[in-house]
């Protein structure tokens, strides 16, 4: 990686402070991961009590939340109060304080993986909280203590629709870990490194010229095929349609986080929701260039935003557009499907590689 | 060093902001406590039982390949990152490959074996077949 490393946003703020030292890397961390923490929480506002709404609603030719303010969009406000203030029910027998450290742990470890994402400047602030050389690694490792969570709320609510809720969401998520990091692996090949920036850099070659507009080695481009698992996978990690089955309304009822109601419950929709965006960053950062786009680098945060809310859409689309697969046709899919393809995509990706390189 | 403050301070955010909305919650909402309310949801029926019953055997077998394929990725990890550095470095290609399809190989076996024993295959108890909810005919 030929360029210094761009300085990333802690050391932004303290040297906007003017403090140095242990002491402006620890204020200039503390102030960094508040905004960015905000910043998800932004999208994830925004996300669930209006653009949810409003897209299901326009592909269901219906009208959405339109009272409240322009386009309905003061509706986010009053969600916001009316959830919090709704009475919390603790069931009997709950076992406590499993049920209660569940909704912490899960909007916590969605967040934690925005620590590594490369989310683009924004005028002359590099937006990356940390650029550790196992990036790639870790933020897939964060991701995965949702599971945990999932499970806790599953077993400690004392209801047979948690108990198989959270089970089919670890089974999901085991079967369909290996084949998203496989795959992911197959993008490692072509970076050589697991470095998120590094992984955006090695993506910002001309892979070839059309009527003058450069296309750029985006993996999503050099590698379709990857692109095409890595997005089913993720949409399997995440638990979105068609593979929501640890929810499955019509099934289970709302399986993990069926005894929830007020803060805790607006913590697993939360959560939920940060997944999603991560999700989203992820697929951004390994398969769709980062944050880079057209025009000057210090807008790179637009395009990051309007990759990651691509990715939103197509959730949504995917919830709209497809049927649930049952547990077994998800188990099959993963452990037959899925996994040999990603195998044969890493040695053809390796192949390929050697011989072009 | 500093990487790692700026990820322990956002593990912290992320940690705040969660108990920060359960603390703000906890001053707005009322308590209304009244019999039945507690109950838990089982279709509006009174849950009969315990929670902690038998579930199928499949989550299990599941979770033990799970482990195998998992710690198959962690040894890959090293090898897919140093793999283009040392092409460019001249040396052949198979010497590299090899190795790596080799104990894929072994992996894939593996797999076969646990496809062809049923472990990846969804079992269905003959007691679940034998309650489904349609009547018999007769």
């Amino acid at each position: 990686m030929g360029t210094a490393p761009a300085q990333l946003f802690p050391e932004f703020i303290a040297e906007t402070l003017g403090i140095s030292g242990v002491p402006g890397q620890v204020v200039g961390a503390l102030i960094a991961a508040a905004v960015i923490g905000n910043i998800v929480l932004a999208f994830t506002g925004v996300a669930g009590p209006w653009a949810k709404r409003k897209i299901t609603a326009a592909f269901t030719d219906r009208i959405a939340v339109d009272r409240i303010g322009p386009f309905g969009l003061l509706i986010i406000p009053a969600a916001a109060v009316q959830l919090l203030a709704k009475e919390l029910i603790v069931p009997e027998g709950v076992d406590r304080p499993t049920w209660d450290i569940a909704p912490i742990l899960l909007p916590a470890s969605a967040l934690l993986g925005f620590a590594v994402i490369p989310m683009g400047h924004l005028g002359p602030v590099n937006l990356q909280l940390a650029d550790p050389e196992v990036g790639l690694a870790l933020v897939f490792a964060f991701a995965s203590i949702a599971s945990v969570s999932l499970v806790m709320a599953g077993y400690a609510s004392n209801n047979k629709y948690s108990m198989l809720g959270g089970l089919r969401a670890v089974a999901q998520n085991l079967a369909y870990e290996i084949p998203l990091i496989v795959t992911a692996m197959s993008v490692v090949i072509f970076a050589g490194t697991l470095q998120m920036s590094g992984i955006v850099e090695a993506q910002q070659d001309v892979l070839f010229t059309i009527a003058g507009f450069d296309i750029p080695t985006w993996y999503a481009l050099v590698n379709p095929f990857a692109f095409v698992l890595f997005l089913t996978a993720n949409m399997a990690e995440i638990g979105r349609n068609p593979f929501d089955i640890p929810e499955a309304p019509t099934e289970i009822v709302g399986g993990y986080q069926t005894e929830y109601s007020s803060a805790y419950f607006v913590l697993f929709y939360l959560g939920e929701f940060v997944h999603i965006f991560l999700g989203g960053a992820i697929l951004a950062v390994t398969f769709l260039g980062g944050a880079s786009g057209p025009g000057p680098e210090s807008i790179g945060f637009l395009w990051f935003v309007v990759k990651i809310w691509g990715f939103f859409l197509f959730t949504q689309w995917a919830r709209a557009a497809f049927p649930r697969v049952r547990i077994d046709q998800l188990i099959e899919i993963g452990w037959k499907g899925m996994l040999v393809l990603s195998f044969a995509n890493l040695v053809l990706t390796a192949v390929i590689v050697g011989v072009i390189v | 060093m500093s990487d790692w403050i700026a990820i322990g301070a956002l593990a912290a955010v992320g940690l705040l902001i969660p108990i920060g909305m359960m603390t703000v919650s906890a001053l707005l909402r009322p308590s209304v406590p009244e019999t039945g309310k507690s109950t838990t949801y089982e279709s509006g029926e009174t849950p009969t039982g315990g929670t902690k019953i038998r579930f199928n055997i499949q989550y299990y077998m599941v979770a033990l390949l799970f482990v195998v394929f998992d710690i198959e990725t962690v040894l890959l990890f090293p090898w897919v990152v140093i793999y283009r550095p040392a092409i460019e470095g001249g040396i052949p290609m198979m010497d590299l490959l090899w190795p790596m399809l080799a104990f894929v190989g072994i992996l894939a076996i593996g797999l076969v074996w646990a496809w062809r024993t049923g472990a990846v295959k969804w079992t269905r108890s003959p007691r679940a077949a034998s309650r489904k909810t349609e009547r018999d005919p007769n």
